[in-house]
């Protein structure tokens, strides 16, 4: 046999038959890729969902979804999830039984969600800063490294969160708030958000705002005064989109901070005892709901492994139909070259040298296929903490 | 060079049934083989090629008893010492004119791919005057130069025995004589004998002998 020739016969018909070899070999390809794809992708989501949410033992929120409170509290997601008051996190704080972080997270600012919370979040997750200082006053703001990449924000410079209700007069007004520090990577959801102080969050909800002095405003910015004596203030007043030195005096909160809202609390148990008097506590608790992240991530993945195994069942028998297809495609290919054959059969191919030829040419679309299933998977493997993000929110 | 001696020979279920009593060729001679359509033109030059083995009778070409030789040794002959050209070219769509003159020697052990085979086969292409068509491929020739390179290609190992399965057939008379010429020009070249079938009169002069194989089959000898 010479093999040299067969190689080359091989090679030069897959070359001139490029189209058929090409859909041969993507069609092969996608036989492995998909599940194998599949597989890579639930994995790494599967990685960073559990990693995070088994670094957080119990999160606080309204009765509702636990998974949309989990998604909210952990990947800062679901950012319409129900609010609890923040006078309950402060209830489990005094109760002494842990430690409680309270989170809010519903604004967003260029596609990177505020989250609102204390300085107790930073030392609870380890997150370090890598620029600039941590958060001091009002207005302010730290950034998550990919945040910080993306928008190329570096101490000094302003962020404005987004308005949310771009019609409504009555509605949240954007807050300029000045960046003081970016955090390390983390390779968490924390790299793509903005930290600010609990209280800086409940500016942008509304419920806190700065103003003009009303003691030295003339009579023309003055509703009547109220029967209860309150000086009451028209719109012509200037009311301050950004916390700086000279106006942060001016910033004052309506209401009881009780009542103010928080997405989720993040309840870190002192003791085992803790815990379970905790969960005893929020079981039946109307209105309000105590979360294990872990347990929740545990039942979503039931889920979406039983989901997974049933797309991995009709990806393996689309994949038997799609090789089935392929050696057909060889064999009636084979059936029409029957003249070449014999004809290279009359010039000196033995029957050896002709077997040699067609299994060179279904050994290299096999090949090719799974050289082309392995970069796919290779690109899948670099592009998957993307997916993971544009998935996970 | 070729001699066949009480051939006999018939195709598995078919009433067909090839009975030659003597065929002899000389060393050098162009032969004509003529016939109406079935009377085993083909079929005698697929014997003398080893590529059919007879019933009965043997087959000697060049002093060798191809006949009694195994699939493997009749083909390494085949390869080594016999040319041929079929009807319908047989050229390999996915290669370029000159791989397909050096198909031979891809698919054979027997042949070696040296530089002066591909010399040659440039040479062969020189005179046939397809060496502008070279780097083309078989689908954007025209029917001639098709043939023409398929001659070339059945030349390309120096054979010494050129068996053409009617050539011309397919072509147009200018073309006719462009083909014969040329085959019998490069055999005459490398002192090859030539037994080729044709159904054209007008190209029948051109040889040193035709031989009705109708007639060979009634009992006559040649």
């Amino acid at each position: 046999m010479n093999f040299g020739g067969v190689l080359y016969l091989g090679w030069r018909y897959l070359a001139r038959n490029r189209v058929k070899t090409g859909l041969l070999v993507a069609a092969f390809a996608l036989v492995w890729l998909l599940p194998a794809g599949l597989a890579l992708v639930v994995g790494k989501v599967e990685a960073q969902l559990r990693s995070r949410a088994q670094g957080t033992p119990l999160l606080l929120g309204q009765a509702g979804s636990p998974l949309e409170l989990v998604f909210n509290g952990l990947y800062f997601t679901k950012p319409q999830v129900a609010t609890l008051p923040y006078g309950e996190t402060e209830a489990v704080a005094e109760s002494g039984l842990g430690t409680v972080i309270p989170l809010y997270a519903r604004y967003s600012a260029g596609g990177h969600r505020i989250v609102g919370t204390t300085l107790d979040y930073f030392d609870f997750r380890g997150l370090e800063i890598r620029e600039g200082r941590g958060l001091v006053e009002l207005g302010e703001c730290v950034v998550g490294a990919t945040a910080a990449e993306r928008n190329g924000i570096a101490p000094g410079d302003a962020v404005i969160s987004t308005p949310e209700t771009l019609f409504d007069l009555a509605g949240v007004y954007p807050l300029k708030m000045r960046v003081v520090g970016v955090l390390a990577p983390t390779g968490t959801p924390d790299d793509a958000a903005l930290f600010v102080d609990l209280k800086t969050a409940w500016i942008i909800e509304g419920l806190g705002h700065g103003h003009e002095d009303a003691e030295s405003l003339g009579e023309e910015s003055k509703l009547p005064e109220s029967p209860d004596g309150a000086v009451r203030l028209n719109a012509s007043v200037v009311q301050y989109n950004e916390i700086t030195e000279e106006n942060a005096g001016s910033f004052h909160f309506h209401g009881e901070i009780a009542d103010y809202p928080v997405t989720a609390a993040i309840v870190v148990p002192g003791d085992a005892k803790g815990q379970a008097l905790l969960k005893g506590r929020y079981g039946k608790a109307g209105g309000l709901q105590l979360v294990s992240p872990a347990g929740e991530m545990d039942e979503l993945f039931d889920t979406v492994f039983s989901v997974q195994r049933l797309v991995l069942r009709l990806l393996f028998a689309i994949g038997l139909a799609t090789l089935a297809i392929g050696a057909l495609v060889f064999l009636l290919s084979n059936r029409l070259r029957r003249d070449e054959f014999r004809h290279l059969r009359h010039l000196g191919a033995d029957p050896g040298t002709l077997r040699a030829l067609v299994a060179f040419e279904a050994a290299f679309v096999v090949a090719a296929s799974l050289v082309v299933g392995g970069a796919g998977l290779a690109v899948l493997h670099l592009a998957a903490p993307m997916l993971v993000r544009g998935w996970v929110g | 060079m070729i001699l066949c001696e009480d051939l006999r020979f018939s195709y598995p279920g078919d009433a067909f049934d090839l009975r030659i009593e003597r065929f002899a060729v000389a060393a050098g001679e162009t032969v004509a083989l003529v016939g109406a359509s079935g009377c085993g033109k083909t079929t005698l030059i697929n014997l003398i090629s080893g590529i059919l083995t007879p019933k009965s009778g043997k087959v000697t070409v060049d002093s060798v008893e191809l006949s009694a030789e195994p699939f493997a040794a009749r083909q390494r002959f085949r390869i080594e010492r016999i040319g041929l050209v079929p009807q319908s070219f047989e050229l390999l769509d996915y290669l370029t004119v000159r791989e397909n003159l050096l198909v031979p020697f891809r698919v054979s052990s027997a042949l070696r791919l040296s530089p002066g085979a591909m010399a040659r086969c440039g040479e062969l292409a020189e005179r046939a005057g397809i060496a502008a068509q070279l780097d083309k491929f078989p689908g954007q020739l025209s029917q001639g130069e098709r043939q023409r390179a398929a001659l070339c290609r059945g030349l390309a190992t120096s054979p010494r025995l050129l068996l053409a399965d009617e050539p011309t057939g397919n072509l147009d008379p200018d073309n006719q004589d462009r083909v014969v010429s040329l085959l019998l020009d490069e055999a005459g070249r490398i002192g090859a004998t030539v037994l080729m079938i044709t159904h054209d009169p007008v190209l029948l002069p051109r040889f040193d002998r035709v031989v009705d194989v109708l007639a060979l089959r009634k009992g006559g000898r040649a």
